[in-house]
Parts: C-alpha cells; structure tokens; sequence
C-alpha cells in the first residue's frame, strides 16, 4: 500500500528526515514512535502534503503512484487521511458542511454521485454515537470551542464518515484522558480492515495497548532505527528511547 | 480638479433646475444645496476621509438626473434615450410579508412596486404625490411649480433637517440638488405587527445620459418599529452614476432593522450618504452588504441623540477584480449612556481596494458611552489591498471603548486542513472567506434575505475564481 524509499525532507532549510525508509503493506497497522525531534510529526505531514516541507530526495508510493506528486487534495480523495496533532478551529465552517464536502469530493473523483443528505446524515449519526459525540457539535463550526478531547474525537469522525484506504494518526493520543483514549481508539478499531493500511504515530505505548500494531518501528534522528513487532513497544517503554538513541549514535 | 468639476456641476444644474420636481426638494432648499456645494467643492482624495475613494468617475458623468425609462416627464432634457425599462424578473426576488416599493433611477415605479397596507405605516414617493395632487387640482402637466409646492411641502409630516455640514456629507448636496423623487417612510405608532418594507433602487441609464438619485427619508415615532431592506441593483450592463442620500430620524425607544444591500453593476459608481438621528432609547440596527459597483463609497453619519440610544453598525465588504469599496462611519455619542457596537468584515480580492474608516467621537456630555469597534481585513489576492483605520476622539472620562483592528491573508493552517479533506482550493478559500463574513451574515434575522445574501456573496465569490482561471 505505502512504500517510503530513502526519504530526505527538510524544513526551513534543515533536513529532519535523513533516508527514511518504511513500507507498510495493505491491511496493516504500523506504529511509528520515537523521541521528541526525531521526524515523526514531519513524516505524518509530509504524507499528506503539507506545504513547507521540501522533500530532497527519495520516493513515495502509495498504491504504485507517486504520492507526493500529488497535490494534498488529491491524496486525500485518493484515500490518504491525516488525523491531526494539533486539529483546526475554523469558526463559520460548519463541521456537518465540511463533513459532507469531504465525502463528496472524495466520490466526485471515483464518479459517483453527490452523497444523499438523509442517509448522509445518518451514517454520521450512527458514527458520532460510537464517538461519543454530542449531536450539537455537528452545527457548530470545525472544531470550535472544542476541548482537546473533543478535537481528536472529531478527527476519528471524520476518518470513520471518509472511509479512508490508508490512515496517519499524528499523535492522535496525546492530551486524551483514558476514557478518550478508549473512545478514540474503539473508533480507530472498527475502521481495521484486511484492505486498509493505518499508521500510528505516537510518543508513547500507551495507545498501542488498545489499537495493537502488527509492526513497531522506532524512529530516531530523520531515521527508523529498528523495527520489530508490538514487543518493541513494550520494550521502548521499559528500557526509555535512549536505549535506541544510544545505539542510533 | 475639483473647482473645474464644481463648475460644471452648477453648470448642468442651471441647465435643468426648472424641470426638477419642486414636490421632492423645494427650489429654495435646491438652491442652498447647489450654493454649499460650490462653496466647498466637491470631495477629492487629498482630504483624509476620502483617500481610500475612487473619486476619478465623478470627472466623466453627467449630473444631471437620467429621465427614469418608462415615465412621462423627462426632467433630463436632450439625454440620450433611455435603455428598456426593467421588469419585474429583472429585480430580486420578493421577500415574503415585505411591502416593495421600487424606484428606477430614482423615480417611483408603480408597476414595479407591491405596497402593503399597514395602519402605523406610510410610504410615499413624493414625485408620484406631487403628481397626484396635480392631478386632483386639474392642473396640467408641467403647470404652476408654485402651485404643486406649496401644496406638497405642507402635506410633508417631518421637516428636512438642516443641511448637513459635515464635510463627509457633502455628497447628499448633490442628491439634495438634483433629486427627481424621494421614498418617505413614516412609522406612527406602536403596533402588534412589524411593518416591513423593501425598497429597491435600479439603476438602468449610463452615466454618460445621466445620474440617479435614491433618496430616502424614514422617521419613526416614539415607540414605534419598522424592519427596511433598501437594496441598490443595477439592469443591465450601463456604468451607472448613483449618487444616494438617506435619511433616519427614530424617535424615543423606536427600533429600527435596517438592511441595506449594494449590489449595482459592475461599472457602477454608487456614493451614498446616510445619516441618522437617535432619540433616547431609540434602537437601531444597520447591516450593510456592499459587493457591487466598480466605485462605491458610502458615508454613515450617525449622531446618539437622546440618553441610552444603541446602535449596532454592521457592515460587510466583498471586492474583487479592480473594485474599489470605501465606507467611511462616524458615530456621534451626543448624549449620556449610549452603546455602539461596530462591526467589519472586509475581504479584497483581485485587485480591489476595501476600506473601513471608522470614526466614533465622544462628546463632553456624553458620559457612560459604551462603544465597541471590531475590523477585520482579509487580504485574498496578491494585489488586493485592505485599509483599516479605527479612530477614537474622546472628550469625557466616564467612557467605555475598546477598538480591534486586523488584517491578514487567509489561514494557512485551515487551509491545509481543508485540503488534507480532499477540498480543492478553490472550495477552501471560498469555504473560509466566506467564513470571515459570518460575524456580519449572522446577524441577519430575516431568514429568506439572508438565503438571498449568502447566494448572492457565494455569487460573488464564483466569480472572483472563475476570474482567476481565465487570467
């Protein structure tokens, strides 16, 4: 499904990620965990497109394409979605708006025809009760007002309503309670499919308890550093990131 | 420049001051108008209020009133014929429960008007009286000028104020000088039943065959309440000169809902003037959407006349390709415990230039004033350009104000976030402008304008990136 060959990025001038190579097969779930600074955030954002970031050398590719000749719209109708670190408040935009949008760019591009607003609706209804959502934020604007909890449970939302073929979690995790926590990855664990690709990029283990990954891999200045399965996880957690940084020197 | 115009404006006016109406604005009162305005010139964009205004229109028109198509009497002698009368599909939709009153420019247009009756309310067209009365008295077409004045000016229930001597104002001469009809709303009392009425200004004739003059007098008694949606449009592809004048007058504790809406055609020159008065406790909400004409300017005058008066000024400004908005506002706290609440949303895209000037002046007497003042500029095309300038002048302590001003280019974190949704760019920016807006859109409380307005901005919009793909 994504294939990331010798990835060299850089941002504002400085490269973070240094040969990054990683490919997660379809039907997969990936961890990606690593130290503060060690390119995480960077690779999430690179995949789905955010300007700014300047991609040195290397390949993507998702599906057999090249991802990043992609415009980020384009990716994202294609089936990649970026749950956000850090979602956006957009106050006049319409979440219910913006939901709906999203879906019917998305079957624009396979020639399907505009989403009905019933069924719509309640396919939304259905999803937001699994979230736990209050029916109300559906009329408010993207994400505002919203607390931390609440914006990452709206992230889910929306990957759950678009359905997408490959999903990147950029800490999706931080800044929840263990109740949201929950929330957020029994959404995350309905959308696991045997045609369907996730990537979970995180600081901590603590997710991986309740969305279990086939693969974990470490990354560590611009680079994976060693990959292995849920074990490593458990292993980062008791031993510290110095034991892989420290062997990455 | 100015002096040379100011020639040619007093120029023009001798040329058809004895075919102008004396029911609308007396010869006396037309006089004193043309007299101040060659006084003091007409504006030019070295005096401070007026830098952000496309004055250069003002070189090329003719001041003289277009002869309104479809009606007898032409006060424009030697004009150009008149393009066709407009017809009713040419007009906005009606809006449901709202008496329409339309004008063609600046003369009634019984055949395109819908009044409704109302037992507190009263709108006339004082052209369309003078006409009757004429008739009534038997004197022909064109009879005794005396005569028809005298007659009207006594049925008038408010007196005109004083000449405006504000120099912001001096545009309502030039409407006080040639005006050919004026819309007068009067509301006399409380009643269970909001009066509603829509005015609709069409400009049809180019300015090279003449000017139109909207003109519009309201006043409300004590107490009373009146919802208005006065709309400026334009039929047709002429570069329309509109120069309108409208005054407010609400008296103790009345409420008036104000809508004005500009949306004259793309060649359009529209300046407007508007002032208003505000006895104690009077309300007045005033939301204006301005996206149309080539050069608009629009000047508010509003003065807090009596203790506790509130005024909610609200206005929204979308230009695009070489449009130029300018809105120039002066509030007025005169008397005690008055609250202004201020609101911009501007949004210059293409080459246009969108500006807010807002003034708002504290007297002495004017202790516990309130005033809050928020503007905000959004800068969507590369050559586009926002001016915002709160200004305060504040001559008592006892006061409360506080003033934002911002402009900026769109979000570029929303942006991305809209995207990485699978919106194309074209979506998103008109997603988030449109966005911006919603602080003024909002506050609209007629459900069927606002449908009308959000399509007409969403309208707006289209364009402006449809443009962008042919360029």
């Amino acid at each position: 499904m994504l294939k990331i060959e010798n990835l060299h990025v850089k941002v504002d001038g400085k490269e973070i990620l240094k040969g990054l190579t990683l490919a997660v097969p379809t039907g997969e779930v990936h961890a990606v965990m690593g130290p503060n600074g060690s390119g995480k955030s960077t690779l999430a954002n690179v995949l789905a497109g955010r300007p700014g970031y300047e991609v040195t050398a290397g390949s993507v590719t998702f599906e057999g394409r090249d991802l990043l000749a992609l415009a980020p719209e384009e990716r994202a109708r294609d089936g990649v979605f970026l749950g956000f670190q850090y979602p956006v408040e957009i106050p006049g935009v319409n979440n219910v708006y913006l939901l709906k949008a999203a879906v019917n760019a998305a079957r624009k591009h396979k020639g399907l025809p505009e989403v009905d607003a019933f069924e719509f609706l309640t396919l939304v209804r259905e999803k937001m009760r699994l979230m736990r959502m209050e029916e109300s934020m559906l009329s408010r604007g993207v994400n505002e007002g919203f607390s931390g909890g609440e914006k990452k449970r709206n992230e889910i939302l929306q990957m759950l309503v678009l359905e997408p073929r490959l999903a990147i979690l950029d800490e999706t995790d931080s800044g929840l309670d263990i109740d949201a926590l929950k929330i957020v990855a029994n959404g995350v664990n309905t959308l696991r499919s045997p045609e369907r690709s996730l990537v979970l990029v995180t600081h901590y283990q603590r997710l991986l308890d309740y969305i279990v990954p086939d693969h974990v891999h470490v990354l560590v200045k611009g680079r994976i550093a060693r990959s292995g399965d849920k074990s490593l996880a458990l292993e980062l957690e008791r031993r510290g990131y110095d034991w892989v940084t420290g062997e990455a020197a | 420049m100015s002096t040379a115009l100011s020639q040619r404006v007093l120029h023009e006016y001798a040329a058809v001051r004895d075919s102008l109406p004396a029911g609308v604005v007396s010869p006396e009162r037309r006089q004193e108008a043309i007299q101040a305005l060659a006084a003091r010139d007409l504006p030019t964009t070295r005096e401070e209020n007026w830098r952000y205004t496309n004055l250069r229109p003002l070189e090329r028109v003719r001041f003289a009133p277009a002869a309104a198509p479809g009606s007898a009497s032409s006060p424009a002698s030697g004009a150009a014929p008149a393009a066709a009368p407009p017809c009713a599909s040419d007009l906005p939709a009606r809006l449901e429960g709202f008496a329409r009153y339309t004008f063609v420019d600046g003369a009634f247009a019984p055949e395109l008007s819908w009044p409704v009756e109302h037992a507190a309310l009263s709108v006339r067209s004082l052209r369309r009286d003078a006409e009757q009365h004429r008739a009534a008295q038997g004197t022909p077409e064109g009879g005794s000028q005396a005569h028809s004045r005298s007659a009207t000016v006594t049925r008038l229930p408010h007196a005109l104020p004083a000449l405006s001597t504000l120099p912001e104002a001096r545009l309502a001469l030039l409407n006080e000088a040639f005006a050919t009809d004026a819309a007068v709303i009067h509301v006399s009392g409380a009643t269970a039943e909001l009066p509603r009425v829509e005015l609709v200004f069409v400009a049809v004739a180019g300015a090279d065959s003449g000017a139109s003059y909207p003109r519009v007098q309201v006043a409300l008694d004590p107490g009373s309440r009146l919802m208005l949606i006065e709309r400026h449009v334009s039929v047709g592809a002429g570069a329309n000169f509109i120069n309108a004048s409208v005054h407010v007058d609400i008296g103790r504790g009345a409420n008036l809902s104000h809508y004005r809406l500009q949306q004259t055609g793309a060649r359009a020159t529209w300046l407007d003037t508007l002032s208003a008065v505000l006895a104690a406790d009077a309300r007045y909400g005033l939301l204006t959407i301005n996206i149309g004409g080539l050069s608009a300017r629009s000047t508010i005058h509003a003065k807090m006349a009596g203790p506790g008066a509130q005024l909610t000024l609200s206005v929204a400004a979308l230009g695009d390709r070489q449009q130029v908005l300018d809105n120039f506002a002066l509030v007025e706290h005169i008397a005690p415990r008055a609250r202004t609440e201020q609101t911009f949303r501007g949004i210059g895209s293409g080459r246009a230039r969108v500006a807010f000037n807002g003034k708002i002046a504290v007297r002495e007497a004017a202790a516990g004033t309130d005033s809050r003042q928020s503007l905000r500029g959004l800068l969507a095309g590369p050559e586009a350009e926002i001016d915002l300038r709160p200004q305060l002048e504040i001559y008592t302590d006892d006061v409360r104000c506080s003033h934002g001003a911002t402009a900026g280019k769109l979000d570029d974190n929303m942006l991305f976030y809209l995207l990485s949704r699978g919106l194309s760019p074209e979506v998103a920016q008109r997603l988030l402008k449109w966005a911006f807006l919603e602080d003024v859109v909002s506050k609209i409380e007629v459900p069927d304008l606002r449908r009308q307005i959000e399509h007409d901005l969403a309208g707006q919009m289209a364009d402006a990136a449809a443009l962008k793909e042919l360029l």
